[in-house]
Formats: structure tokens, C-alpha cells, sequence
């Protein structure tokens, strides 16, 4: 049973000794949930089970394709439980079953994590400015919070309506996670149903997160001209003292920055260099754009060897968990803020500010746990100016002339290949280097992921990361690309420009590169394919490090994607929304489409606008290098919405995928709400997630992913000239399946006219009967 | 009795049943004895190669033997060039998916009963092989690349590059008889 909102007493007369009053309505609870802005949809405050009807219909069509990465269950002490082969554990649940739990357990992991740095962000607000402190987006964003709207069917106004919010989300990231205990649920299908609703849980604790920082902090409210800012290894003045922000939160390097301001040592960049890792990254540049960024968290090892930071300050998320030792290896001082990721260290909130920073200079510590954020922004800044003339970015990644020398004890066994995550010839380029030839190495500092296995598992200790990373000195200095800071929300005046050519197909689609940095072969994939589709006029979004390293290649001009493309979200628009959390954004903006363009009631309505983004929103995710739980929530987050993804090779490791057939023609009928017909649509989309192998199948799969049932002909013709276009070009024919799209001749895009109705004929196509219909999966939808 | 194998990435143990190594002959035997083998290539045999020689010219060697293919990632154009017509064109992810039904072919004549996989990246190949392992029963799996692959049937050992050559090329020339 759906959670309740305030506690709402009417009464149709009252009377007491000093007042009488007639049809008296009473609300408990708090303000936002008065307002009756929009009569209350079906589902407001979804539990677990509301919206499994929703869920089942999906995974209907769209059925769990299990890729299990262990036999085992290793869960409870029954176990080890061999699961292989159709055997079942200890406790009866097999193989489906259990790799279902464990996609449901990264699900929680990735959904709890977001939340807790809400909550963490929204409590040190509250502290801060107060629970009144409103939500004001700007003029050009009257629906501030879709996920809120849809969800939960409250309009928030004030920080304290986000805290109010957030203990809806952690019941419901409790009660999910408890379904993972042994001898709860066995169903696969259900333990699906519980990920799909754990992950939009995620999308609402994104929002809250994003939506409190851009309000309080005053970062970009959905500017399209945001500001440029810096990223890349490069961007660092090693001429001044440096501050290196590690995480997700970026509370305490805005105190940081504050301190540096309160003190007269200017703003970032002028004394003090601020530069960040990751979403603290982002955000940091979205409160000052002179911060910078120096890459996605595959470049932490490599910058924190390279004894650029005087002080590293560690927030939570996506943190090297060995960066105390790896900071002490460069004498750099590291503190952390996080009580979910205090490494260790010595807490410190007690002391004296000048007594922490002596700690740390004289290093008797290696680094400080410092949960009190302000005290924290002054000991970063304090250490760092007075560490540096101390360290003198003292380094150990080695002198290129060094290399040899180390690479010398190579024995070419290939222990580090065996362990690199993507499979990279380690062996082989430190064995070349071991004879001078360094240019493998320096090649492999484009593509590694800067994990350094390679060297755990060297049985001769060769800095495997540093030599790549030494071999590659010369063009490290050259990596500086012009970034866009992250823009936040989508304005409703966008949304209103641009959703009927998406909702008609006339706007190919919109693609998000989103998520991590598990990328099968460098960064720069990423930079080509979203260049390629804002050349082809698509609406292109960005979040977290794939919004980084989507600079990383430049035009012909030399400009980066940024520079090339305005930051509108339109038609060839390149839009950094900005950090991980940003991401409820993207699926926010879907969400205002029905919303605002379509004008679906958003308010506690989520099965609707689901059912319309699937059917009529042109959009598809791509999560090239997903590797973390975070990742694979925000994925189902954008499933359970209708949106699909596509995620890289390494994210077969999730386990589990989302697969249509498109042969199976009774799963893709839809109802046309206008005559409750059922009528077969073809395979739009064919996958709510899949991971491919390689870029160029991405781009094929990315454009077919962003056709609709709902397409209009025209659109339908502009998206398949961009589908049958890149596939052309790619497999060097027509796509296969393309008689499936083709609903009428006014479908057929005209340069390929003759070819595709020739192929037609060949395949048989005949005009469909009912090309034009008003679809959706919800018999409830159907008009007659 | 079979070879104690390492799996390729240390790491990847998926549990105490894993892959029959095998090589050469014996490799060549299962292709032959299969009454409805089918060979899944990825884009590695785009990527793998031996001076001039791409691991996609013995794949398209391997295919004129009569064995159908299903071009994954983006190598159809590269088999068509080498004079080879797939079957079917799909992700690794499509394919995999529908070995698991016990009444898929993929040309329509039926349930295959060797699947055999060349040149697709070792992580994403273990993870579809993995699928089969558990899923489809009906179905043993073979892979060819150098690298051991525990979740398959039957798989290579890890071989050298001019090891693995000479097994390809022996296979080759035992199936084709």
C-alpha cells in the first residue's frame, strides 16, 4: 500500500466555544503537502509493490537476460551454495533468482549512496540556512522537481519539504534492500520489480541532492550559457599551492573556496589552486568556474603520484580506498570529511584549527578525519599553502630517463595483462620499455584506467602506472580542454521549444553519455560518438566523468565539443548537466516533456508518464565506461521511466540486461488508446539495456534505440535516415531489420529511397494497416 | 585428462566446473561433429592480428567451411570484404539470448548445438559464455581466442600468438577435410 501523505481531518461542521465553522479541512503534516496544485494522481509515495504492475508489463517485453559472474552464492552460512547448471542454494533459490538479488543489492548500494549524500547535503543546508530556505529554480523552471511531482505528488518549497522527502526514500531503500535477505523473496521477477523501484527512488534522492546545492550555492540554474572552465591532467599551476578534491560531496570544498575568499587570497586560481576528481570536480566549477578539473577517477593514482596536491581533501564516493598511503607516498596531507569515508584517520574536531594543520605539516599524522566542514575548509586551505614549499610537489612517478632502469626487472611473464581490467598489453610495453622503446607505454596512458593491478600482481614490484605515466610526461602538459560547467535542470521554456519535434521524431532523439570512467578504450569514444550525434542535430546530454572526457578530442578548429556546440538543450545543443546527481535532470527533462509539452497530469502519475516516455520520448542513455552500483541504480532508474541505455562491454558485469525480441511481435503490441486495439509498433525500443562491444555498434544501436511508436512520419524518416545512415556506413549495407520501422513510404528517408524499397520488395514489407495510432501499454489509457 | 588452466584474467573463477581446454585436433573434432554448429565473431577479430593478418581472416576461412555466422560488434563489413555472407547480423548480447531457447536457429532449421566464439573482448565473452553455461543446457560452447575462458564448454588453452596461429590454422584444415 502506497505511503501516505499529511494526515488530512475534515469535518462538515465544528463547533467549540469559540469558533463554528463549517466544511473544515485539517492537514498534520507538512506544508507542501497541502497545496492541491494538480489533482492527486494514482500513486503518490509508491511503496515497493505499487508500481509492480508497472514493472511486470515491462519485463513482459523486455525479459531479464542473466550473465551470472559467479557460480556461488556466498551469502549466509549455508553457503557456499553451487548454483550452476539449474541447482539450487541452501535455501531454495536458484541461479536467476540470485543473480536478480545481487542486481537489487548494487541497485540499493547505488540508490542508498545517493542518498545519504542527500541526506548529508540537505542536513549541513538546513544547519546552514535554514528549513524555510526555498526552492527557487528561476524564472524559467516553474516544475523545480519532476521526480518529486511524480513520485511523491508534493510540490516542494523549502529544504525542509527535501528532508521530508528524503525519509520516504530511506524507507524505501530499507525495505528493498531487507528483500534481498536470505528467505525473503524468490521470484526473479521480483526481485526486478524491487530494483526497478529502488533505482527511481535513486533518480528522487538525485534530485533532492542536486536541486538543495544548485538552490543554496548558487550554481547554474539551467543556464545554457554556462560558463567554460578547465579540464585535464594539465590544468594545474604547479607554481602555486594546490587543493585536490576528491568525491561526490562538494560541501567542504566549497568552504574551501569560501575561506580562500574570507581571507583575501582571492578565488580559486589566484593563490590557491582548487581542483577536483569527479563530481566534486563538477560542482566545484559550478560554484566558481576559475576551479578546476583535473580528470574523471581514473586519473586520481596518476595525480596524486604526480605530487601535484599539497592537500587532498576526501568527501564520499568513488574515493581510491588506499589514497591515505598513496597521499603519504608524496608526503601529501589528506583530510577527510565523510564519516562514510574517514580511512582511519585521527578525528580531529575538537582541536584548534592552527593545531590540525601542525599535525599535518609535521606529519605526524597522515591525514585527519574533520567532519565539521567550515573547520575543514580552513585546515585544506591552511595546509595546503603552508605544505607547499614543504613537498615541492615532490613526485613518484619517475623521470622519463628512469624507466628503463625500472622497467629492467621485466620478465615479460604477462601477470599484469592477466590482471588488467580491460585487457591491456602491460607486458608487452614494459618489456619494450625495458629496451628502450617507450612509445607502447606512453600509448597505454590514453586508454588505462589508472586502477594499478598491473602492479599489486607484478611479482618483480614494477610500477607498471607510474612508467606508463612517466612515458607519457610530454603530452600530459598538453591536456587542457575547454569544459562547459555543469548547467543543471532543463528549463521549462526548452522543454516547451522542443518537445513536439521530439515527441514527432523531428529532433532525432535526445542521448545521455552518462557515468563512469570503465572505458574499453579510452575517453575519447566517448568525445567522438557524442560529437557525432550533436553533428547529426540530436540533443546531446552529459553527466559525471563522461561529461570530462567528452572534451578530450578537438575539432578541426581545435575547439572541444563544448566549444563547438551551444549548451541549449536543442536541436544539436551539447548539455552538461553537471555531476552523477545531476543525472535526475535528463530523466527529469523526459519527465516535463509529457509533463509540460504533452500536458500528462505529472502529480503522483508515474505509471502514465512512464508509459508515454516509453512510446513517444526519443531518448536512450549511454553509460560507455558504468562501473559503479551508483551507475547501475541511475541505469534501472531510467528503465523504470522507459528510457533505455546502453552500457559498454565492462558493464556485462552488472549481470543482468533488459532484452526485447524483436521477433516476438506479441510483446511489442501496444493498445491504440483511441480504439483499444491492440496493434503490433515494431521493436521501439527494441532493449531497455544492453551492453555492446564496440563504439561503432554503439552508435548504430544508439540512433535505432531513439525511434518511437509515436513517431510522426517525418520523424520517423529523419531518425531512420540517421539509423540506416550509420549503419551504411558501419556494416556497408542496409540494416536488416529496417522493414520493421518502415511503416509507410512516407517513412523512407528520400537519400535512400530507391535502395530501401527495393530491399523492401525483397522482404516482402507491405504498408502497415495501422501506421498511426496513440499508443500505450495501460488498458486504463484506452479512451472507448 | 585435461590440462589444470588457469582462467585468462586471474580473477575470473567463476566456481570448481570450468572449461575443458582443448586444442588443435581436438578442437577441429567437435566443429565436425556438430550437427548444428554456429559461430559468433566479435569485433577483437578486427583487432587482434599477426603482421598483415587480421584474426577475422581465418575466422572468414573457418566460415567458408560451411559453418553459419553471426557477425557481432561492427565486423559484418570485414567478413563480407573476405568473401563471407553471416547468417545474421546482432549484438553478442542478441545472440546470446537467443542460444538460451532450446527452439532457436538461426536460420530457422532448428536448435543449434555447438556455439562457437572467436574474437570478442574476454570480459563480455565470459559473461555471455556464463549465460550459456547456466541457461542453456541443450547447448555445449567452444571459444577459440588464446585466452582460457572457464564458462565455456570447451575452451583454448592460454596460448602464445604464434601458438594460437597454428592451432587456427590446423583447425582450419581439419574442418575444412
Amino acid at each position: 500500500m502506497a505511503e501516505k501523505g499529511p494526515l488530512k481531518i475534515s469535518a462538515k461542521e465544528l463547533t467549540s466555544g469559540l469558533v463554528h465553522a463549517k466544511d473544515v479541512e485539517v492537514f498534520i503534516g507538512r506544508l507542501a503537502m497541502e497545496e492541491e496544485w494538480e489533482p492527486l494522481g494514482p500513486t503518490p509515495f509508491p511503496s515497493i509493490a505499487t508500481l509492480r504492475s508497472w514493472d511486470h508489463l515491462l519485463l513482459s517485453r523486455y525479459k531479464p537476460f542473466y550473465a551470472p559472474f559467479c557460480d556461488y552464492c556466498c551469502l549466509c552460512t549455508y553457503g557456499k551454495c553451487d548454483l550452476s547448471k539449474g541447482r539450487l542454494g541452501a535455501c531454495g533459490l536458484d541461479m536467476k533468482a540470485q543473480t536478480a538479488r545481487i542486481v537489487l543489492i548494487a541497485c540499493c548500494i547505488g540508490a542508498a549512496t545517493h542518498l545519504s549524500h542527500a541526506r548529508h547535503m540537505v542536513d549541513h543546508l538546513i544547519e546552514k540556512y535554514g528549513e524555510d530556505y526555498p526552492i527557487n529554480l528561476g524564472s524559467d523552471i516553474a516544475v523545480e522537481m519532476p521526480h518529486a511531482r511524480l513520485i511523491t505528488g508534493i510540490k516542494p518549497k523549502t529544504l525542509g519539504d527535501l528532508a521530508f522527502l528524503l525519509n520516504y526514500c530511506e524507507k524505501q531503500v530499507t525495505q528493498c534492500l531487507s528483500a534481498a535477505h536470505t528467505g525473503q523473496e524468490g521470484s526473479y521477477i521480483d526481485f526486478e520489480s524491487k530494483a526497478l523501484h529502488v533505482s527511481m527512488i535513486d533518480h528522487l534522492a538525485m534530485e533532492i541532492a542536486d536541486v538543495a546545492q544548485i538552490v543554496t550555492f548558487g550554481f547554474p540554474k539551467g543556464d545554457p550559457d554556462a560558463p567554460l572552465t578547465w579540464v585535464g591532467l594539465g590544468v594545474l599551476d604547479l607554481s602555486k599551492p594546490v587543493v585536490l578534491c576528491i568525491g561526490h560531496n562538494v560541501s567542504a570544498g566549497i568552504e574551501v573556496i569560501d575561506y580562500l575568499e574570507k581571507s583575501g587570497l582571492g578565488g580559486p586560481g589566484e593563490t590557491v589552486e582548487v581542483a577536483g576528481l569527479c563530481c566534486t570536480a563538477h560542482d566545484i566549477t559550478r560554484y566558481r568556474d576559475q576551479a578546476k578539473i583535473v580528470g574523471p577517477i581514473s586519473d586520481q593514482l596518476r595525480i596524486i603520484r604526480s605530487g601535484a596536491a599539497d592537500a587532498i581533501m576526501i568527501d564520499e564516493q568513488c574515493i581510491r580506498t588506499n589514497v591515505v598511503y598513496e597521499a603519504q607516498r608524496v608526503k601529501t596531507p589528506v583530510i577527510a570529511v565523510s564519516d562514510k569515508a574517514s580511512h582511519g584517520l585521527p578525528d580531529v574536531s575538537e582541536l584548534p584549527i592552527e593545531k590540525i594543520v601542525q599535525m599535518l605539516l609535521s606529519g605526524s599524522t597522515p591525514g585527519v578525519f574533520l567532519p565539521d566542514l567550515e573547520k575543514a575548509g580552513a585546515v585544506v586551505a591552511l595546509t595546503a599553502i603552508r605544505m607547499a614549499p614543504i613537498r615541492q610537489k615532490f613526485k613518484i612517478i619517475p623521470d622519463p630517463s628512469q624507466i628503463q632502469t625500472q622497467a629492467s626487472q621485466c620478465t615479460f611473464c604477462g601477470t599484469c595483462r592477466r590482471n588488467c581490467p580491460i585487457d591491456l598489453p602491460i607486458d608487452q610495453a614494459v618489456f619494450n620499455a625495458k629496451n628502450g622503446n617507450f612509445e607502447l607505454l606512453s600509448m597505454l596512458h590514453d586508454v588505462c584506467l589508472g586502477c594499478a593491478r598491473c602492479e599489486q600482481v607484478c611479482p618483480r614490484k614494477i610500477p607498471a602506472l607510474s612508467l606508463i605515466e612517466a612515458a607519457a610526461q610530454h603530452k600530459i602538459k598538453t591536456e587542457k580542454y575547454r569544459m562547459r560547467v555543469g548547467r543543471g535542470p532543463i528549463l521549462d521554456t526548452e522543454i516547451r521549444e522542443v518537445g513536439s519535434p521530439i515527441v514527432l521524431g523531428e529532433i532525432p532523439g535526445v542521448v545521455a553519455y552518462v557515468g563512469c570512467a570503465n572505458f574499453p578504450n579510452g575517453g575519447r569514444e566517448v568525445a567522438t560518438m557524442a560529437r557525432e550525434f550533436a553533428r547529426r542535430g540530436y540533443i546531446v546530454t552529459l553527466s559525471g566523468c563522461s561529461a570530462m572526457v567528452a572534451s578530450y578530442v578537438k575539432n578541426e578548429e581545435g575547439k572541444t565539443i563544448y566549444e563547438e556546440f551551444p549548451g541549449a538543450f536543442d536541436r544539436g545543443g551539447v548539455v552538461n548537466v553537471g555531476s552523477c546527481v545531476a543525472n535526475a535532470h535528463i530523466s527529469g527533462a523526459a519527465i516535463k516533456i509529457a509533463n509540460i509539452f504533452a500536458r500528462r497530469p505529472l502529480r503522483a502519475n508515474y505509471e502514465e508518464i512512464a508509459d508515454y516516455i516509453l512510446n513517444r520520448v526519443g531518448a536512450c542513455g549511454v553509460a560507455w565506461g558504468a562501473y559503479s552500483q551508483k551507475a547501475a541504480s541511475i541505469a534501472t532508474g531510467f528503465n523504470r521511466l522507459g528510457v533505455p541505455v546502453i552500457v559498454g562491454p565492462q558493464g556485462s558485469k552488472y549481470r543482468r540486461m533488459y532484452l526485447g525480441r524483436a521477433e516476438d511481435k506479441e510483446s511489442f503490441t501496444v493498445y491504440d488508446a483511441r480504439t483499444g486495439e491492440r496493434v503490433w509498433v515494431g521493436p521501439a525500443p527494441e532493449h531497455l539495456i544492453i551492453a555492446l562491444e564496440t563504439m561503432e555498434e554503439c552508435m548504430v544501436w544508439t540512433a535505432k534505440l531513439c525511434i518511437r511508436p509515436n513517431d510522426t512520419t517525418k520523424g520517423r524518416m529523419i531518425k531512420l535516415t540517421h539509423y540506416v545512415d550509420l549503419y551504411k556506413r558501419i556494416y556497408g549495407r542496409l540494416p536488416p531489420d529496417l522493414h520493421m520501422f518502415v511503416r509507410t513510404e512516407a517513412d523512407i528517408p528520400v537519400t535512400f529511397k530507391d535502395e530501401i524499397m527495393q530491399h523492401l520488395k525483397e522482404v516482402g514489407w507491405k504498408p502497415w494497416e495501422r501506421p498511426s495510432i496513440d499508443p500505450t501499454l495501460l488498458k486504463r489509457l484506452v479512451r472507448v | 585428462m585435461a590440462m589444470a588452466v588457469k582462467p585468462w584474467q586471474w580473477g575470473n573463477v567463476p566456481g570448481h566446473e570450468m572449461a575443458t581446454p582443448v586444442k588443435g585436433d581436438v578442437v577441429a573434432k567437435l566443429i565436425k561433429s556438430a550437427k548444428r554448429p554456429l559461430l559468433v565473431v566479435g569485433g577483437e577479430a578486427l583487432r587482434e592480428k599477426w603482421g598483415d593478418k587480421l584474426l577475422i581472416d581465418f575466422v572468414a576461412e573457418l566460415a567458408k567451411t560451411g559453418v553459419p555466422v553471426v557477425a557481432t560488434a561492427h565486423t559484418y563489413r570485414a567478413l563480407r570484404e573476405r568473401g563471407v555472407e553471416p547468417a545474421a547480423i546482432m549484438t553478442v548480447a542478441d545472440v546470446t539470448n537467443r542460444l538460451q531457447d532450446p527452439s532457436w536457429g538461426v536460420d530457422g532449421k532448428g536448435v543449434h548445438d555447438l556455439a562457437i566464439f572467436v574474437g570478442i573482448s574476454y570480459q563480455l565473452q565470459s559473461q555471455m559464455l556464463s549465460t550459456l553455461k547456466h541457461f542453456a543446457t541443450h547447448l555445449r560452447t567452444i571459444s577459440l581466442d588464446r585466452y582460457f575462458h572457464p564458462n565455456a564448454t570447451f575452451s583454448m588453452p592460454n596460448l602464445k600468438q604464434d601458438e594460437w596461429e597454428q592451432v587456427l590454422n590446423n583447425v582450419i584444415q581439419v574442418v575444412r577435410g
